[in-house]
């Protein structure tokens, strides 16, 4: 009697297929040159808008007042750090969001998901690809953006902002989980994205401390942590304040994050998922 | 030996919204399989025939674990259904959905890598299983263009490639063949049939019967969520045997092929429009007995007949005898 025996995948088998799909999506957006270049120059106008609306405004004291509110006067590094951190966590929420969608309509989505590959694993490549796409793209624009308004970017503790940015990364991507899984479900993304955007922009100071929020929605806001990843890389390399008066302080709250977030977020999607495979299925848009 | 595919009684509901104006919809529930028991063996080519709608489709994403079924129970490669699903994965080649599922800024050949990556295979074995695939499937001078350049057949081809990058015993080709040319098509069966002579187990679904009764061990007939008839092509034939077919061919009016379902001595009837002509299909056990009294029926209610054919039958007739439609009916519906 012959039977098909089956072996699961082992850690490596799996990093190997999650490696993939990183791949397959960076060889894909290589296939989109100009779509890159614009990532580079979008959060350099964001930021410049703000910082020219304050030299039109204040004139010769704009960095005094600014630095009386935010704790530096280094306004144009302050604005370049908010919009380039922003611009990698919208950048987490749309790739996530864009990939549910873009594969439910072109029916890669079904294809990945008759492979043995778990989704976990696939949701682990996406979020490889974002984050590597993301990061990059923001430090090369946080670098051009000092070159254009000439600051120095080299200033600070740059090796604790960079930790600051990989370990938010992770909660982040959490919380994009519990996103996709929205788009899954309601099978659309756009008008989600956009509030969401919004709504986030506004919540983790891009432009401006959280602690010039009113108490309730500074309560909220911390509970997000692209609050903590933005105020750390500040603080790393402007020293404008830990929330909490230490590094290692603020840097705990986003471990405590890392733990939760991830696994909630998976959860909410991997339940959206096997909703959908009890109704009409994922592929159905 | 482990049986390839053991279904038993496998039933799917699903709810969809009723729109009723602009912000109103009511919930119905629908039932896409309504029970399916089948047995495939190994080494056989298994065909599933049925319109557009008869459950082909939900079926087949049950069995490939895209679909949760909501009850009956079903072993693939000998692992259970819901219980096992990714080894079931892991031992299944899929083509589902034609030219889609495929990434089109992508080359053919890194389409394939990739899908071999995420069957699990080690890198050198991806490359050198996508070089075999695509040899086999003679790929190989659109392999390194990106699959948007590709012609509609083309992309079809690659999908089936694709279902074979994990050499899997099992492969479930839904519709292979749709959007395919004559000859394109007769290659993709050629090919399948090869696979099959070399081991492996093929589930085939198909709206075209003849495509079934050329290639196919054994079908299955679905039919609004239910397999309504299953056997060798020679079996279902055979099991209406002692019926002959008749087929009628002019301007049919709709209360001429109506009355001709209530005369004696006919089985069943079914018409179809094929180039703003009617053609009337009719089951019966005796062509010489109902003829007259069939052509003066017809007349009587305004037909006006070009073609008498008595013809051999075929699956499509068996269709007709089991449910009194035709294909081309359903799948224009």
């Amino acid at each position: 009697m012959t039977t098909l025996t089956y072996t699961p995948p082992t850690f490596r088998n799996k990093l190997s297929a999650a490696l993939a799909e990183t791949r397959l999506r960076l060889i894909n957006v290589t296939r989109y040159p100009g779509q890159l270049v614009m990532e580079f120059i979008i959060p350099i106008v964001f930021a410049a808008m703000p910082m020219l609306l304050g030299q039109a405004t204040a004139g010769d004291d704009a960095a005094a007042n600014f630095a009386a509110n935010t704790g530096t006067a280094n306004y144009v590094a302050y604005l370049l750090i908010g919009a380039n951190i922003f611009s990698i966590v919208s950048s987490a929420f749309w790739h996530i969001a864009y990939w549910v969608r873009f594969e439910q309509e072109t029916g890669t989505l079904e294809a990945v998901f008759v492979t043995p590959t778990s989704s976990a694993v696939l949701i682990a490549g996406v979020s490889m690809y974002s984050a590597i796409r993301s990061t990059g793209t923001a430090i090369v624009a946080f670098m051009l953006g000092c070159l254009i308004f000439r600051v120095n970017p080299f200033q600070g503790d740059i090796i604790l902002a960079l930790l600051f940015i990989f370990v938010g990364l992770i909660p982040l991507y959490g919380v994009a989980f519990v996103f996709g899984a929205v788009v899954l479900k309601i099978k659309e993304s756009q008008s989600v994205l956009n509030l969401m955007q919004w709504l986030v922009s506004f919540l983790m100071g891009i432009f401006f401390p959280v602690a010039v929020l009113p108490p309730f929605l500074r309560f909220i806001a911390q509970l997000f942590p692209p609050t903590w990843m933005v105020n750390g890389v500040r603080s790393a390399l402007l020293g404008v304040g830990f929330f909490l008066e230490n590094w290692y302080l603020d840097m705990a709250v986003l471990w405590a994050f890392l733990l939760f977030a991830p696994l909630f977020g998976f959860w909410v999607f991997n339940r959206t998922q096997s909703n959908l495979r009890r109704n009409q299925g994922i592929g159905q848009f | 030996m482990t049986t390839p595919v053991k279904i038993d009684n496998l039933q799917k509901v699903y709810l969809t919204k009723k729109r009723q104006g602009l912000f109103k919809s009511s919930v119905r529930e629908v039932e896409a399989l309504k029970g399916v028991s089948l047995e495939i063996e190994r080494g056989e080519i298994f065909g599933l025939l049925g319109p557009n709608g008869a459950g082909k489709t939900t079926l087949i994403k049950c069995l490939t674990t895209l679909l949760l079924p909501t009850n009956g129970r079903a072993w693939i490669n000998g692992f259970e259904l819901t219980k096992q699903d990714d080894a079931i994965r892991s031992t299944v080649g899929c083509m589902l959905m034609g030219e889609r599922g495929l990434y089109w800024k992508l080359t053919g050949r890194e389409n394939l890598v990739f899908f071999g990556a995420l069957y699990h295979l080690p890198p050198a074995e991806r490359a050198r299983r996508a070089q075999t695939v695509i040899e086999r499937l003679n790929l190989g001078e659109i392999a390194d263009r990106a699959v948007e350049t590709y012609s509609s057949g083309q992309k079809m081809k690659l999908a089936f490639a694709k279902a074979l990058i994990n050499d899997a015993p099992l492969l479930i080709l839904d519709e292979p063949t749709n959007t395919l040319d004559l000859p394109s098509a007769r290659e993709l069966r050629a090919i399948v049939r090869d696979l099959n002579e070399q081991g492996k187990t093929v589930i085939y679904t198909t709206h075209i019967m003849a495509e079934a009764e050329t290639l196919c061990d054994r079908v299955a007939i679905i039919d609004r969520g239910e397999v309504i008839a299953q056997g060798t092509v020679a079996d279902l034939k055979e099991s209406i045997s002692q019926e002959t077919v008749i087929r009628l061919e002019g301007v049919i009016p709709t209360q001429a092929s109506t009355a001709v379902s209530g005369l004696t001595g006919i089985t069943r009837s079914a018409i179809t429009s094929v180039n703003g002509h009617n053609q009337l299909t009719v089951v019966t056990p005796s062509q010489t007995a109902v003829l007259p009294q069939l052509i003066q029926t017809l007349s009587s209610h305004g037909a006006i007949l070009q073609k008498i054919t008595p013809e051999e039958v075929t699956l499509e007739d068996v269709f007709i005898a089991h449910t009194g439609r035709t294909l081309a009916e359903d799948t224009a519906q």
